[in-house]
């Protein structure tokens, strides 16, 4: 690059930017772990040791941050007196369940939107695209209304409606903007030979599989946090771990550490998922837009 | 270069006919027909029941039927203190937000980009947008405790609060729900402003140098006004999810103390679900939509452009 050409010189000011940056950085990245080192650490705190604070203005006392002997029988707590297992296992159930939907059904119409040319298709896909970027709860006074008289209100079924009503949308959005980005020249030549439309579909699968596994993800992610249609949809029958985690707040005798411990089961998951799907997360959190 | 908006989506060109004979149309209207159906009638459907139910007064009980009531749920709204306050706040709320991220997540992207650390440290930055939105929201309520919050203890060691906690008060609550959000999603921005930067045109850089320009001046004529694009995505993704989620603010304050972050979403949530008036609170989800799916419509056009996808 001919960049390398241009000689810049080291100036004063050019130092006191370099270590302005770093300090910035460095600042950043501890706000940015801190929350989430303290719900580690707290979680595997005994109840007295989470609230043990120096007093205002003590900065030498901070090493009681540091001061317990780490427990994990907040974890086996969850599992075995808050009924956590279930908890998983419905968080698991409507993620997946609803991110399994809208992907299968998403990916065969976000193909079509891509191949076909027919008038008002971007009529159609506004409106598809203006679903998703509903507020949560403007969508749940209808839902809720509905659920309610055909009985979905606390089952997983009802939540998986309520997710793929945000992950439908989601799905065919961005699939479509990756298979605008497969040339048709694969499946021309494989029609040329002779095959079918649906054969010179499955020509290009092996192309697009990655892709639309790391999307899947993303539903899953999306699904696995959202909170407001679990609170309430989900409500009695099938209560998800967030909601079950916030409902560990109680007026008195906070447990944190369990809290803590409850808030690691549900994030770690899904932090493990992102950096699996590194690559893909720009794309599908700017819904397209923007790629990494 | 320049392709006007409203060109096709990101179609790079019209598909060849071979892909668009009779036989292939119908094959697509096979694979469109199930994903339409199914979101016809799970948002479509639900959005003329919430035109429905905006105009009734919904019964709870399945004996009772509901009242007509025609427009009278609307023009309630006018004379709604807590709703009017509610945008007041929203908007308040996630332009606080907006300033803080973008100023916050740009200046990140500059000082980041094309360091060595880029890569690893980006991974790290994105663990927060992994964490449910509750999640969060329940941690920085531990973090702000009164009584045993390390945050609130490095705010009140350093002077900056007294008594109560930030949340604890109607001047201060705000800007602990800004905080929060700030600390979960200034990261998307850097992300987007990063593949922005990657985007900026070398040669124009290179010849504005030889002609002697220094940083700065690089920075205001040739960078930034690249990232434009960018930053407008940024800003319009952040203010759709400040409209679509409230999980962290129910978390942290619901709403109080005395209403100073009840912002419209939180008043809606608790019009309907927690004093259950579904047929008043259609009538604010209909506002609430209408004002969505306009910064939406702006939103899809911004998507549109075509400098987001070139690389250089």
């Amino acid at each position: 690059m001919a960049s390398r050409d241009i000689v810049t010189y080291r100036t004063p000011a050019s130092v006191l930017a370099g270590i302005a940056s770093a300090v910035f950085v460095v600042l950043f990245l501890i706000w940015t772990v801190l929350p989430i080192f303290i719900m580690f650490v707290s979680s595997i705190k005994d109840l007295l040791e989470a609230f043990k604070l120096p007093a205002v203005g003590d900065w030498s006392g901070i090493g009681v941050f540091f001061d317990f002997t780490p427990t994990f029988k907040h974890y086996v707590d969850l599992f075995t007196q808050e009924n956590f297992g279930t908890y998983f296992f419905n968080s698991v159930a409507s993620a997946l369940g609803s991110a399994a939907i809208s992907v299968v059904l998403g990916s065969m119409a976000a193909y079509a939107l891509s191949r076909a040319e027919f008038r008002g298709k971007k009529d159609l896909f506004f409106w598809i695209i203006s679903t998703r970027m509903a507020p949560v709860v403007a969508v749940m006074v209808p839902l809720f209304a509905i659920f309610r008289y055909g009985g979905l209100v606390g089952t997983t079924p009802g939540l998986i409606i309520a997710y793929t009503t945000f992950n439908l949308p989601f799905a065919i959005w961005i699939l479509k903007g990756f298979f605008d980005n497969v040339p048709y020249e694969i499946e021309e030549a494989s029609m040329v030979d002779g095959s079918t439309r649906l054969q010179a579909f499955k020509a290009i699968i092996p192309l697009v599989s990655p892709g639309i596994g790391a999307f899947l993800v993303l539903c899953v992610l999306f699904a696995w946090n959202d909170f407001l249609f679990a609170s309430i949809i989900g409500s009695g029958g099938a209560k998800t771990l967030p909601v079950a985690t916030s409902g560990l707040v109680q007026p008195q005798n906070i447990q944190w550490g369990k809290i803590m411990a409850a808030g690691v089961v549900t994030t770690l998951p899904m932090m493990l998922l992102g950096l699996v799907i590194r690559r893909y997360l720009v794309t599908g959190l700017t819904m397209g837009a923007v790629r990494g | 270069m320049l392709q006007t908006l409203t060109t096709d989506f990101r179609t790079p060109r019209a598909a060849p006919s071979a892909l668009n004979t009779a036989p292939s149309q119908r094959y697509y209207v096979y694979l469109l027909a199930p994903a339409i159906l199914l979101l016809a009638a799970i948002s479509l459907y639900p959005f003329f029941w919430l035109i429905y139910m905006s105009l009734h007064q919904v019964s709870m009980s399945p004996n009772q039927p509901d009242v007509w009531v025609g427009l009278a749920n609307y023009a309630k709204l006018l004379s709604d203190k807590r709703y009017l306050e509610g945008w007041r706040l929203l908007v308040v709320y996630s332009v606080s937000c907006m300033i803080l991220q973008v100023g916050l997540g740009l200046l990140l992207a500059l000082v980041l980009n094309n360091s060595r650390w880029e890569k690893p440290l980006v991974t790290v930055f994105l663990m927060p947008m992994m964490m449910a939105p509750v999640i969060a929201g329940l941690v920085w309520f531990y973090l702000y405790n009164g009584t045993f919050g390390w945050y609130n203890w490095v705010l009140q060691s350093l002077g900056i609060l007294s008594g109560t906690s930030i949340l604890g008060s109607t001047s201060t609550a705000m800007i602990g729900i800004v905080v929060v959000d700030t600390w979960q999603w200034t990261p998307l921005i850097t992300l987007i402003v990063l593949a922005g930067l990657k985007r900026v045109p070398q040669d124009q850089l290179e010849a504005h140098m030889v002609d002697g320009a220094g940083a700065v001046r690089n920075f205001f004529a040739i960078v930034l006004p690249n990232l434009y694009p960018f930053l407008l995505i940024a800003v319009l993704l952040r203010f759709m999810d400040n409209f679509r989620f409230i999980d962290a603010i129910l978390r942290l304050t619901g709403g109080g103390p005395a209403n100073s972050t009840k912002v419209l979403p939180v008043y809606l949530f608790e019009v309907s679900f927690t004093n259950f008036n579904l047929g008043y609170g259609a009538a604010i989800a209909f506002t609430l939509l209408v004002v969505t799916i306009v910064i939406g419509m702006v939103l899809v056009s911004a998507f549109t452009q075509p400098s987001l996808q070139q690389k250089h």
